[in-house]
């Protein structure tokens, strides 16, 4: 595990030193915050009202968390470059370093969003405390469940990610599934709580990756309770088993497939 | 003069065809990102029908506009970045001195540039707006206006594009600038306008052209009003004469990296 945790000091030590580029994604991550904050403020009329069991307060900081956890993790690394990897070849050359493809890719991914996700959640904070006032009955004590939450979303995301990008080594280009990924993760788990949907849908959307991705640790933000805790920490230790697993088993499918044209 | 104009029109279209033709090398490959681009867009028909089962109307649109709304979005975007998509990246090529291949060219510097690249994903946009005004508001009239207003959105769209993008002759680090002023037109552009109050509406019609794009000919369609539509003609044609001097001011000022580059 060290050479791991050196990819990850190295690529950690790397981004602190672009933290200013980093900054220039806020002017985005403000803009859709601005279009959610006008959007719920014309969707619930009167003071007071609630909508799926959320105050207005709730929704907006629900939809500011989502987006936090959307903008702090998104990373080209498992979108685009272990994709491209596959397509141009270069996997070839990766594969013989002493270490295994997709926990460097993890690890690399890893050192990018531990400096991302923090200037986001500071963000965030300004933000909702500015347009919106403070969360009500949120309690600083829950904090370490929520960060533990917020972590493993992260990393079910960033397998499955990983997962659609290894299908690279069968289509050419795997872009197109990871629109697809991300649209639904975006519409589903980030724009709205999962109590919205109809109540068929709520059953099959907490069979996916959805709630535990964004509906999970949001949730623990806007409405801690201890039984909601323990349910989203026990769906996501599954998912992350089940997603790792899944990981392995396509890249050791693809990595047979692989064959070199030399250059 | 007119057989001028011919021929560089010959030259543009023959160039997207050709870039078209590049993209077609992988037929699965092209058609998978058109039709998974359609269903990306089709998943925020999910987002609406949630909104509408909470309010009957949202901003003064009901869900037949919201959708025409969206099909004006992305049937414009899309077109946008079928023919122009090298407007959005106009800044790489200006700062790493790659202009040079075009300014030796015999046709108009700015025409050859904007149709030099095609975005396959973005035949899949322009189809989804297509789609959806079938399904949900067609008539032949509105057809006609859908894809008139799709060319003036498009238009503006590329017009912003190319003046975002020209800031590089001046400004060197304006690639970001550019990315987020783009993802803001987009953002702004699938919600009804009349959530927005404020200096945020004027920032909507006057700062960043989305008023004059989407907005104004989704009202047009709804109840047509010959003063707005010619605004919006005149919009567009005024958006085009700034950005297009803009350019040409700005090329005064670009300087070669003496670069080898064929541009085959």
């Amino acid at each position: 595990m060290r050479k791991y945790a050196v990819i990850y000091r190295s690529v950690l030590m790397e981004n602190l030193q672009y933290a200013a580029n980093i900054a220039m994604g806020f002017v985005s991550y403000f803009i859709i915050n601005f279009v959610f904050v006008n959007l719920w403020e014309y969707m619930y009329g009167t003071p007071g009202e609630l909508i799926a069991g959320y105050t207005k307060e709730q929704m907006i900081w629900y939809v500011m968390m989502t987006e936090m956890i959307w903008f702090g993790a998104r990373s080209a690394t498992i979108a685009r470059q272990a994709s491209m990897d596959i397509r141009g070849g270069n996997i070839a050359y990766m594969m013989n370093k002493p270490y295994y493809y997709p926990l460097y890719i993890l690890a690399k991914y890893t050192g990018e969003w531990s400096v991302q996700m923090p200037m986001y959640v500071a963000l965030a904070l300004v933000m909702g405390m500015t347009m919106v006032g403070r969360l009500p009955h949120f309690r600083v004590i829950t904090l370490p469940a929520i960060v533990l939450c917020t972590v493993f979303g992260v990393m079910i995301n960033a397998i499955f990610k990983l997962c659609i990008s290894l299908l690279a080594f069968w289509v050419e280009d795997a872009s197109p599934f990871q629109w697809l990924y991300d649209k639904l993760i975006l519409v589903v788990g980030t724009l709205f709580p999962v109590e919205i949907f109809p109540d068929g849908l709520q059953v099959l959307f907490k069979l996916t990756p959805i709630y535990t991705v964004c509906y999970g640790p949001a949730k623990l933000v806007v409405d801690f309770s201890t039984e909601k805790c323990v349910e989203i920490l026990l769906a996501q230790i599954m998912y992350l088993a089940a997603g790792s697993v899944l990981m392995l088993w396509i890249y050791r499918k693809g990595v047979k497939k692989l064959y070199v044209n030399g250059g | 003069m007119s057989t001028a104009v011919k021929n560089q029109l010959r030259v543009c279209l023959l160039s997207v065809k050709y870039n078209i033709m590049k993209e077609m090398v992988n037929k699965v490959t092209f058609l998978t990102n058109i039709l998974f681009m359609m269903l990306n867009n089709a998943a925020f028909i999910i987002q609406w029908s949630i909104l509408f089962s909470l309010r009957e109307d949202i901003g003064g649109y009901s869900m037949r506009e919201v959708m025409l709304l969206w099909g004006l979005t992305a049937s414009s975007f899309g077109l946008s970045r079928i023919l122009f998509a090298r407007v959005f990246t106009l800044h790489e090529l200006i700062v790493s001195g790659k202009l040079d291949a075009y300014l030796v060219q015999p046709k108009n510097v700015l025409l050859s540039v904007m149709t030099s690249v095609t975005v396959t994903s973005a035949i899949g946009d322009f189809l989804y707006g297509i789609v959806l005004l079938c399904v949900f508001s067609f008539s032949i009239g509105r057809l006609f206006l859908f894809l008139l207003f799709t060319v003036t959105g498009a238009l503006i769209i590329t017009a912003f594009g190319l003046l975002v993008g020209s800031m590089s002759f001046w400004f060197v680090r304006t690639e970001m600038f550019g990315v987020h002023m783009f993802n803001c037109m987009i953002s702004f552009a699938t919600y009804p306008d009349g959530i927005f109050r404020g200096k945020a509406r004027f920032l909507l019609y006057y700062i960043i052209p989305v008023g004059m794009a989407v907005y104004h000919p989704v009202h047009i369609m709804a109840a047509f009003d010959i003063g707005a539509f010619l605004w919006v003609l005149g919009y567009t044609v005024c958006i085009w004469a700034v950005a297009v001097c803009v350019f040409y001011r700005g090329l005064k000022r670009y300087s070669s990296s003496n670069l080898m580059e064929a541009r085959i």
